[in-house]
């Protein structure tokens, strides 16, 4: 399901790289500045009539040339099956975009080449998408481990950066200005939202307890590790931690040590078979907290009631930035659009789709907003203010971390619902849990 | 304290899936001098076998029992009679790595193409159902696993100790020559030994796809702790797999919730390599040929 699940696996988060198709009026100013390049661009879109079919344009018709955006996805290797999520994201985009006409009267073609999940053939791919396809826009990997090196090679030739795939903190830490991660936090902070909502309950309601298990992995453990210094500070007494391999067969031991505790919260740093596994075994153990979260796994609409049985989900949290039902911009209509490309239902759309889609429809803003489809314009633009998608409202520190919160959602009567900020809840808040079976 | 006692509970209840999958590993052994590294992966087959009836036809893991042990005991003669058969006789020991290793392969590459590498887990009914005794959680599916398993175990038993063709398998082990010049055609034992070896794979699959969510790649880990719990227990003999895969499950479970996952299985190695310092042909292993 669409819930952030960013970090199904660490290497499967993703990483989307847009860059701006260099059209050739932008070809021609290159060579000289960057200011030259903007006067022309904006000479290009004021005058359609005199642009089009002249110069160095590749189509003629008396049509724009099209904004072509290049982007490197896995679609073989350990990250294909998110990554071709991505890619169909970025078509979804493209096809519902040029429906109505295209951007700035320019037809969108995205050129996806894949990487076989290669941190290596991925730098290879962007060079050539620039410097051979001479790509207007380039649109992010899939994984952190693939969106560092790629962002990099963005940054060298000046594109923007979205990556709605790649927000692993060593992401950040490169403090490139292009790089910008399309999803509203980065993906040690999706848990952020649910210590958010517990500090938020009067005091008297609070858990006064709290149990973590996580699973040690870059993108699993962190999340927790997060709400827990949260939770310490407001005075919630940590009673047991552990963090345990992903080898772990049986987190039976682990779950029985905890459930001896008798925690108020219990917060799982989970990907998925662990956050199935930690649900049954306490309901083997017959321990029900007050309140449980799980970063990852809960948050999948089809899977987590197949696995952990319907009526055992009910009160469960986890955390989402897209969800079946969401209200953000656009949903409805990428929604709508997906399931009559790609089939299915709103319960199986990919989130990894929404978060490329998002990743187009902050081009599509920009352009709408500054009347340009320039890397810098883009760049300088999405630096400030918020910018509407799928998604919510995103917007960006300085090294292209995202300042925004997730949504928390909860299993409601066998529903994951948005449940907090109440901005975008559909539902109240359950809480304590009910008892395992409902 | 109650946290210690529920992993030893824990510990001991699947110390018997183990203990059937080792029986089937070590029998191999003692009859043919083989080392099957596909044990683990005929385990895997044997849960994904239970798993399909149960998801197509509704049939409960542990009722399909009898059908996956059949399944899979022509499949461990097939196995015998193609693939280890024609390796000479001198060889056979090292060679049969190899090849036990690569059926290993071929069994993950079918099951990837059949069953796709999604992780599933047999989902019945009462897959989440625990008895309370004395405040200590007693999970039925872990209950029944062990039960099931020591049944099992039992009719091996039987079968070598009380059957005709158990004799053979007996005399076979402790002294291959003279059983053949009683009239025991070997290469007959090995294969009815090695399906018998499959057939409690079969049985034991069906139990692990209860417990644990599985996949084709599953077996790796499977082997190792099999190969692990046979040489505890020394090879070649039952009983020592029996008491190897109680050390192993109950140390693992009691290091788990006392200290850490982390360390539960350096835990149980350090055991391994002690045991195996002070007697290397294992706790119920004997130097000479000897009794399964």
């Amino acid at each position: 399901m669409k819930l952030s699940r960013t970090s199904r696996t660490h290497l499967e988060e993703k990483g989307v790289t847009v860059v701006h198709y260099r059209n050739r009026l932008q070809r021609g100013a290159t060579a000289t500045t960057a200011a030259a390049a903007a006067v022309l661009l904006i000479a290009g879109c004021a005058s359609k009539a005199s642009n089009s079919g002249g110069g160095t344009a590749p189509s003629g018709g008396g049509s724009k040339a099209p904004l072509v955006i290049g982007a490197s996805v896995s679609l073989t290797g350990d990250f294909s099956d998110s990554g071709k999520g991505v890619q169909r994201g970025y078509q979804l985009w493209a096809d519902t975009v040029n429906a109505k006409g295209g951007i700035l009267g320019r037809k969108v073609t995205v050129k996806i080449v894949d990487d076989a999940s290669s941190p290596t053939q991925v730098v290879t791919n962007y060079q050539n998408l620039i410097n051979k396809d001479h790509v207007d826009l380039t649109f992010g990997p899939f994984s952190t481990l693939l969106t560092i090196p790629a962002s990099q090679v963005a940054k060298r030739y000046g594109y923007a950066f979205l990556a709605p795939a790649g927000g692993g903190p060593d992401v950040f830490k490169q403090n490139l200005t292009n790089f910008f991660f399309v999803q509203p936090a980065p993906t040690t902070q999706s848990g952020d939202v649910f210590a958010s909502y517990i500090l938020s309950l009067p005091a008297a309601d609070r858990p006064k307890t709290a149990a973590y298990a996580e699973l040690d992995d870059p993108f699993s453990a962190p999340i927790a590790e997060n709400i827990r210094s949260k939770f310490e500070a407001a005075g919630i007494q940590t009673v047991y931690k552990q963090v345990y391999p992903s080898e772990t067969q049986d987190l039976s031991p682990v779950m029985a040590a905890i459930a001896a505790k008798m925690p108020d919260v219990i917060v799982g740093g989970t990907q998925s078979e662990d956050a199935y596994a930690q649900v049954k075994s306490l309901v083997q153990l017959k321990y029900s907290p007050k309140f449980m979260f799980q970063s990852n796994g809960a948050n999948s609409p089809l899977e987590y009631p197949n696995k952990v049985g319907a009526a055992n989900t009910a009160g469960i949290m986890s955390s989402a930035d897209w969800y079946p039902g969401s209200k953000a911009s656009g949903s409805d209509a990428f929604t709508a659009a997906y399931i009559a490309k790609y089939g299915g239902t709103a319960q199986t759309v990919d989130d990894n789709s929404a978060e490329a889609y998002a990743a187009g429809q902050l081009v599509e803003a920009v352009a709408a907003k500054t009347g340009k489809l320039d890397n810098a314009t883009i760049i300088s633009s999405l630096h400030a203010g918020s910018w509407p998608t799928v998604l919510g409202d995103l917007a960006w520190g300085a090294n292209g971390a995202p300042t925004g919160e997730y949504n928390l959602v909860q299993w409601q009567g066998g529903k994951l619902l948005p449940v907090y900020p109440a901005t975008v809840a559909q539902a109240s808040p359950v809480y304590p849990k009910p008892n395992w079976g409902g | 304290m109650h946290a210690l006692i529920q992993g030893i509970i824990l510990g001991v209840l699947t110390a018997g899936v183990y203990a059937l999958m080792a029986s089937g590993q070590t029998l191999i052994f003692g009859i043919m001098k083989v080392v099957n590294l596909a044990q683990g992966a005929m385990v895997i087959l044997g849960a994904y076998l239970s798993y399909q009836l149960f998801t197509s036809f509704g049939i409960d893991p542990l009722l399909s029992i009898p059908l996956t042990t059949i399944a899979m005991f022509v499949l461990g003669v097939a196995v015998e009679v193609l693939f280890l058969r024609p390796l000479r006789r001198e060889d056979r020991s090292e060679l049969s790595l190899l090849v036990t290793f690569a059926v290993a392969l071929l069994l993950e590459g079918i099951m990837s193409v059949t069953w796709k590498t999604t992780v599933r887990s047999t989902n019945t009914g009462y897959a989440n159902s625990s008895w309370t005794v004395f405040g200590y959680q007693i999970t039925l599916v872990r209950l029944w696993a062990f039960l099931l398993s020591i049944a099992a175990l039992g009719v091996l038993y039987l079968l070598l100790n009380r059957t005709r063709f158990g004799r053979a398998i007996r005399a076979t082990v402790q002294n291959p020559e003279s059983a053949r010049l009683l009239g025991v055609e070997a290469s007959r034992v090995s294969a009815l030994g090695f399906g018998l070896g499959a057939a409690t794979a079969a049985a034991a699959g069906s139990v692990y796809g209860l417990l644990y969510p599985f996949n084709s790649g599953s077996h790796y880990d499977l082997i190792s702790r099999l190969l692990s719990i046979v040489l505890l227990g020394g090879l070649g003999s039952i009983g020592g797999a029996v008491v190897g895969a109680l050390v192993v499950s109950t140390s693992s479970a009691i290091v788990a919730s006392a200290i850490s996952p982390s360390w539960s299985e350096m835990t149980f190695f350090v055991i391994l390599l002690l045991v195996l310092l002070i007697r290397p042909q294992g706790l119920f292993g004997t130097t000479a040929r000897g009794a399964i």
